[in-house]
């Protein structure tokens, strides 16, 4: 009886201890890195991202994680196991992160230089939009309302169609403070990685590269479906404000020519 | 011996009466932006009244004896009750955060969507009482009960799912995933097969749910075709699709998925209901504040009435 026990009691044990390792061998794990400074406003977009990403994998028995690099870390790290790298990083420094990591998704969150889009990194995708793309988007508000002093920015703490009420209101009461566009970037980019992750069981960098820039299909809360154009730049609506206040958005509607998303920002390489 | 005669058939009137309720024939339409539900006579398909109900009021539904019409009160985290005959508003239950749609069970129970916070609820609409609570996908929407009870669907918008949900555990069997943005999802009578709808990538999927497994999916060619809601005819030979700012209702062959006809009804439309005998559809036309009507003969529209602000949901008490 109590050699039957014992064995009751060992096998219970063996199964309190092998239970978790059951579980991780059907949940894939995915890295992410993020290179940058800790205090930016992308940081907490990557983060609300990694949480979104994390309640859907849940379903899917994905488990996503983050590392954080300092800039004066970033080139002696080693990203081998990251499915793609997120910088908030200066020119320079991005430059160097894109020719270090060949095969990698190098996710640009902060950087508006069109130099950086017309240079047509192969690697190298822009969530944030070009100064090209933001200058346009004015200049067509103009075309129909002159004079009107406005700026382009890619997301706005008081926008609310296309669902973008939710995303601003579970980012805010997360983070605890209002999405901004490098913020929105950040959130774009790990969010279309583990959708494509989710949908196409792409775990290696090299394929999410391919797939991100070539096939994405994705839904960032601003209405229209989005992908990357040859220069690495996401499409992407723009909203034009005035005073602190939306008025409108970009492509503005009968001003902009079709494709209208194209309307906006640089579309050719340098030759 | 009289008597007893007497008290059983008093019993019988008294019972019949609880059990299913005349229907009114009206049709009831919740305006997310008047917060009111406004009452059409189904016969003469005129507006008759206006029901003051709370702030965004969205999803609609009746109670399985007809007797009580439910409307998600989503800015006041509360279910609105009323009566479809008195159009009088009988009682209202808190219904956790930001609920948006729900949907019926047969059992009388409701399966709510709570938006904000990645959770479906099951509320006993006639208590008010929380009876289970089911973590889902973010941003859940679209909520669908299967005929016999045994399923439901919620779709997660924001992590592109539909979960299903087995009843009685409550618990999330399946995951399926689909196009961007799922909105809303149907059953066919036999409970065995769904449609959904994914507005981001404009899609419609048919979906055996015996085995979880999509079995077609076809893409709206009109790019402004964001669809929401989707419902079957009578005959099941064809679907019904809200197409949003394509400002059409798409009718569909149910097997192929093919797009038969465009219908053009009012800007962003969202919600849809049809008849029990199939004859009409109706359509909620958002931005238009009109509700459209559609006669399912001719598949064309046969009057648009005017309705409060922003149309969302509608339920026909037939």
């Amino acid at each position: 009886m109590l050699t039957k026990n014992i064995n009751l009691l060992l096998f219970s044990l063996g199964l309190l201890l092998f239970a978790p390792f059951c579980i991780s061998a059907e949940t894939i794990e995915i890295n992410f890195a993020y290179v940058g400074k800790q205090d930016n406003s992308a940081l907490l977009g990557v983060q609300q991202g990694l949480y979104e990403a994390n309640l859907q994998g849940q379903f899917l028995g994905q488990n996503y994680n983050l590392d954080i690099i300092t800039p004066a870390n970033a080139f002696n790290h080693d990203y081998s196991k990251y499915i793609a790298v997120l910088t908030a990083v200066d020119l320079k420094t991005f430059n160097k992160m894109t020719n270090h990591l060949p095969d990698t998704a190098v996710f640009n969150l902060n950087l508006d230089d069109d130099s950086l889009r017309r240079s047509c990194l192969a690697n190298a995708l822009h969530t944030i939009p070009s100064a090209r793309m933001k200058s346009d988007a004015v200049a067509q508000w103009q075309q129909k309302e002159p004079g009107s002093n406005v700026t382009a920015q890619a997301w706005h703490g008081d926008f609310v169609k296309f669902a973008a009420r939710d995303l601003n209101k579970r980012f805010k009461k997360k983070q605890g403070q209002t999405m901004d566009d490098d913020a929105w970037a950040g959130w774009a980019a790990v969010k279309m990685t583990s959708d494509s992750v989710a949908r196409e069981k792409i775990s290696d960098a090299k394929h999410m590269l391919i797939h991100l820039k070539t096939d994405l299909s994705f839904d960032g809360q601003k209405g229209s479906n989005m992908n990357f154009r040859e220069t690495g730049q996401l499409r992407q609506l723009m909203i034009l404000v005035e005073d602190g206040k939306i008025v409108a958005e970009a492509p503005v509607r009968g001003v902009a020519k079709p494709p209208t998303l194209d309307s906006l920002g640089l579309l050719n390489c340098e030759k | 011996m009289k008597q007893y005669f007497l008290v059983s058939a008093c019993l019988c009137v008294f019972l019949s009466q609880n059990i299913l309720a005349e229907p009114t024939g009206r049709i009831f339409i919740t305006n997310e932006k008047g917060n009111t539900v406004s009452v059409i006579n189904g016969e003469t398909l005129e507006v008759e009244s206006e029901i003051a109900i709370g702030e965004r009021p969205r999803g609609i539904g009746i109670s399985p004896d007809g007797t009580e019409v439910y409307v998600a009160v989503s800015e006041e985290n509360l279910i609105a009750v009323f009566d479809p005959k008195t159009l009088k508003v009988l009682r209202k239950f808190e219904s956790g955060s930001d609920p948006e749609t729900f949907a019926v069970h047969p059992n009388g129970n409701i399966y709510i969507s709570n938006e904000d916070d990645a959770k479906a609820t099951v509320y006993n609409p006639r208590t008010g009482d929380l009876i289970a609570e089911i973590q889902v996908g973010l941003e859940p929407e679209g909520v669908a009960i299967s005929p016999d009870g045994s399923k439901v669907i919620v779709t997660s918008e924001s992590t592109n799912m539909l979960h299903v949900i087995t009843v009685p555990g409550n618990t999330i069997t399946d995951n399926i995933l689909v196009g961007s943005r799922p909105r809303a999802a149907v059953f066919t009578n036999n409970s065995k097969i769904a449609y959904a709808t994914a507005e981001i990538t404009g899609e419609i999927v048919k979906i055996d749910m015996e085995n979880a497994k999509i079995l077609k999916r076809s893409q709206l060619e009109d790019p402004k075709s964001k669809p929401k809601d989707v419902i079957l005819s009578k005959d099941e030979k064809h679907i019904y699709v809200a197409g949003g700012r394509s400002n059409s209702v798409w009718l569909m062959d149910a097997d192929t998925l093919e797009v038969i006809k465009g219908i053009p009804v009012g800007k962003r439309v969202w919600g849809l209901a049809i008849t029990k005998d199939g004859s009409r559809v109706f359509s909620t036309d958002g931005v238009s504040s009109t509700v459209s009507v559609i006669d399912t003969s001719t598949n064309e529209v046969i009057k648009t009435i005017a309705v409060g602000k922003f149309p969302w949901g509608v339920i026909i008490d037939d």
